[in-house]
């Protein structure tokens, strides 16, 4: 969790005002839409740019770093260097690349670099070039300790995705989950390339339901150590635990304020399940719902202007919406006989959710009007709690097949699929993190 | 086994002493524990007339009074052993019939887990049957709370069922309020589809995971 907030040391600079003009005012191609196809991108092996003792696997380390994040994205289809036609010595400037070379491949784009050592310092140059139009859109140059070019690397796939979706990757951000092991059920978190899986929580009770703070700062959960499920929040600056929710009944965390200021919660305390809107500063409640039926899982819309909650007011539970103060109810989803778990979109408008499918749970999403609801998972096993990327280009969910399950990824559009844990065990309620830097 | 070794020693160290002050001619050989010496007898011995003669007397004394003694600390032990051991059976029979009699209200007082339809909270017929049956030792018992544990099967969202779980727990605790315990002693709690019976992943195994469960809670003493 901390690696991901030291400070990134490099020094880095745009070696060509080029690219800048072109990034400015760019079309982007929607890689949310279902026409969408992957990137074709070469990668070639790095050069060292002066005669280095010891370059050991330097040149296609670097290639293969790249290649795996970039694949990671789901948005690249990164072509196999034994069809690369052109001569390994060839340049890494424009100048230098017959681009024929490379689009007669089918490639549309192509990553060149090298490096060199500098006293203890490794020198990276990397370039991403429109091989079609035959142009360089982004040229980057970092410096840093050796230790560091798997940062260098990331910062540059992140420069590759901002210049062709105008959006940054999600190497800073996380996946937290509940995980039933040997404990009864505890928080972990992994990464979002799959690395460094740890556990968050250990009080031997059950722990459920995480929530990231926009801010990054806090994760509130709600554990049985006590005895009765209340809301803790944990502070990640310093591994700090505060219980903010302790009545009687249940005490369930919902989804946070931009401003990390307030959370809507669901209580039992006044005898039935209701939504709350708590202050976390002041702990102070303002009650949004008001009915004898189940009202549970409350999710803010980008705007805060609406909130999503699951109902079962008639009969089976249905997501519903309110304005933000609990006006204006209404029902959102009318198919099926069981629809939960709200996840609202940070950018736009559609709201993800599990409905049962011949008693199978599936992934949907819908306008936030009703409209246009689409499916998106259809194998077997259950598919729940999908939670949106800070970027609102993926969805995070957990896949449980009998008693084992695992945590998977998938584009807004249903498509490139990826595992992000298996475990043995029972993993759920996957949430990912705001970025975290 | 050490009460045995302790006794074996007094008895010595009686005999030695006693041995001591009378071959000695001691004039007030007082035994402190030997109730059957008499300082009588102890004068006579020693305004014996022959020395020897008496002396031959003390010993053949001592060896009585030693096997006296003897005997006697053999009979205290077996009258202390025998009302130990009388005590203590009693005291077991009594805890035994605590243990028994609270073991025999615990299980008059123990409701059998009821069960729910998927998605459901409301008590069935025969649910409804069980806590008419139970409430009464409630109404009987009246030191004695209660904690209805709500459960679910492992389909739909955790918080969802967490939802549910409560739903069943509060409706089996406002059943029982209604057949006349209080309110105050029953508590509810939701553990949702996190702590199955079964871990079977078909409908039998799911069957018997929509329950509520009954947890006594006897007075604290």
């Amino acid at each position: 969790m901390h690696d991901l907030r030291r400070p990134l040391i490099l020094t880095l600079f745009l070696f060509l005002l080029l690219s800048a003009g072109q990034v400015y005012g760019k079309v982007y191609i929607d890689i949310g839409s279902p026409s969408f196809q992957k990137f074709p991108i070469a990668i070639a092996d790095f050069k060292p740019f002066r005669p280095v003792a010891d370059k050991g696997d330097l040149p296609v380390w670097f290639s293969d770093t790249l290649s795996r994040n970039l694949t990671i994205t789901g948005y690249f289809n990164v072509l196999d260097r034994r069809a690369f036609l052109e001569d390994p010595q060839a340049g890494i400037t424009a100048e230098g690349i017959r681009f024929e070379d490379w689009t007669v491949i089918g490639a549309e784009y192509l990553v060149k670099g090298g490096f060199h050592t500098d006293g203890r310092e490794l020198v990276t140059e990397f370039r991403l070039f429109d091989v079609v139009r035959g142009e360089l859109l982004v040229g980057k140059r970092y410096t840093g300790r050796p230790e560091d070019r798997n940062r260098m690397v990331m910062q540059f796939v992140n420069e590759i995705l901002l210049s062709l979706t105008g959006e940054a990757g999600l190497f800073d951000t996380q996946v937290a989950f509940v995980r039933k092991g040997d404990a009864p059920a505890d928080i972990y978190a992994i990464n979002f390339d799959g690395s460094d899986l740890r556990r968050i929580t250990n009080y031997n009770a059950l722990t459920l339901a995480p929530r990231w703070s926009p801010d990054g700062r806090f994760l509130a959960f709600t554990s049985y150590r006590d005895g009765n499920p209340d809301i803790y929040l944990l502070d990640l600056r310093n591994n700090s635990t505060r219980k903010i929710a302790f009545y009687p009944g249940l005490n369930l965390p919902g989804s946070w304020s931009q401003d990390s200021a307030r959370l809507l919660v669901t209580l039992s305390r006044d005898g039935n399940q209701e939504i709350y809107d708590m202050n976390v500063g002041s702990l102070l409640l303002q009650r949004l719902t008001r009915d004898f039926s189940i009202d549970v899982s409350p999710v803010r819309s980008s705007d805060e202007k609406r909130i999503a909650f699951v109902s079962n007011r008639n009969g089976s539970p249905q997501i519903y919406i309110m304005d933000a103060d609990g006006g204006s109810v209404r029902r959102l989803t009318d198919q099926g006989n069981y629809n939960t778990s709200p996840a609202w979109s940070p950018k736009g408008n559609r709201i993800a959710y599990e409905g049962s499918v011949n008693g199978r749970f599936q992934i949907f999403t819908i306008d936030a009007e009703g409209g246009d609801p689409q499916q998106l998972t259809f194998e077997g096993g259950d598919h729940e709690s999908p939670s949106w990327s800070p970027d609102g280009r993926y969805l995070v969910y957990s896949v449980r097949v009998g008693g084992r399950s695992r945590i998977e990824i998938m584009n807004a559009g249903g498509q490139n699929v990826r595992v992000l844990y298996q475990g043995n065990d029972v993993s759920q309620s996957p949430v990912w993190s705001p970025r975290l830097r | 086994m050490r009460k045995n070794w302790l006794w074996v020693g007094l008895i010595a160290l009686v005999l030695c002493l006693s041995v001591a002050f009378l071959t000695g001619c001691a004039k007030k050989a007082a035994l402190k524990d030997g109730a059957l010496v008499t300082t009588q007898e102890q004068k006579a011995a020693a305004s014996g007339t022959s020395v020897t003669a008496a002396q031959a007397r003390a010993q053949d004394d001592a060896a009585a009074r030693e096997r006296a003694l003897r005997e006697q600390a053999l009979r205290e032990k077996a009258a202390r052993e025998a009302a130990e051991k009388a005590a203590r059976e009693a005291a077991d029979k009594a805890k035994q019939e605590a243990k028994a009699k609270a073991a025999a209200i615990l299980k008059e007082l123990q409701i059998a887990d009821i069960y729910f339809d998927f998605d459901k909270y409301n008590l069935r017929p025969d649910a409804q049957e069980i806590l008419k049956k139970g409430a009464p030792a409630y109404l009987k018992y009246r030191d004695y709370k209660l904690v209805v544990e709500g459960h679910c099967d492992e389909r739909g969202t955790a918080e969802y069922n967490l939802a549910l779980g409560e739903k069943r727990a509060t409706e089996a605790a406002k059943y029982l309020a209604n057949l006349g315990i209080e309110k105050e002693r029953i508590k509810t709690i939701s553990y949702g589809k996190e702590m199955p019976r079964d871990k079977g992943h078909d409908e039998a195994a799911w069957a018997k995971n929509r329950r509520a469960h009954f947890v006594i809670f006897p007075p604290v003493k």
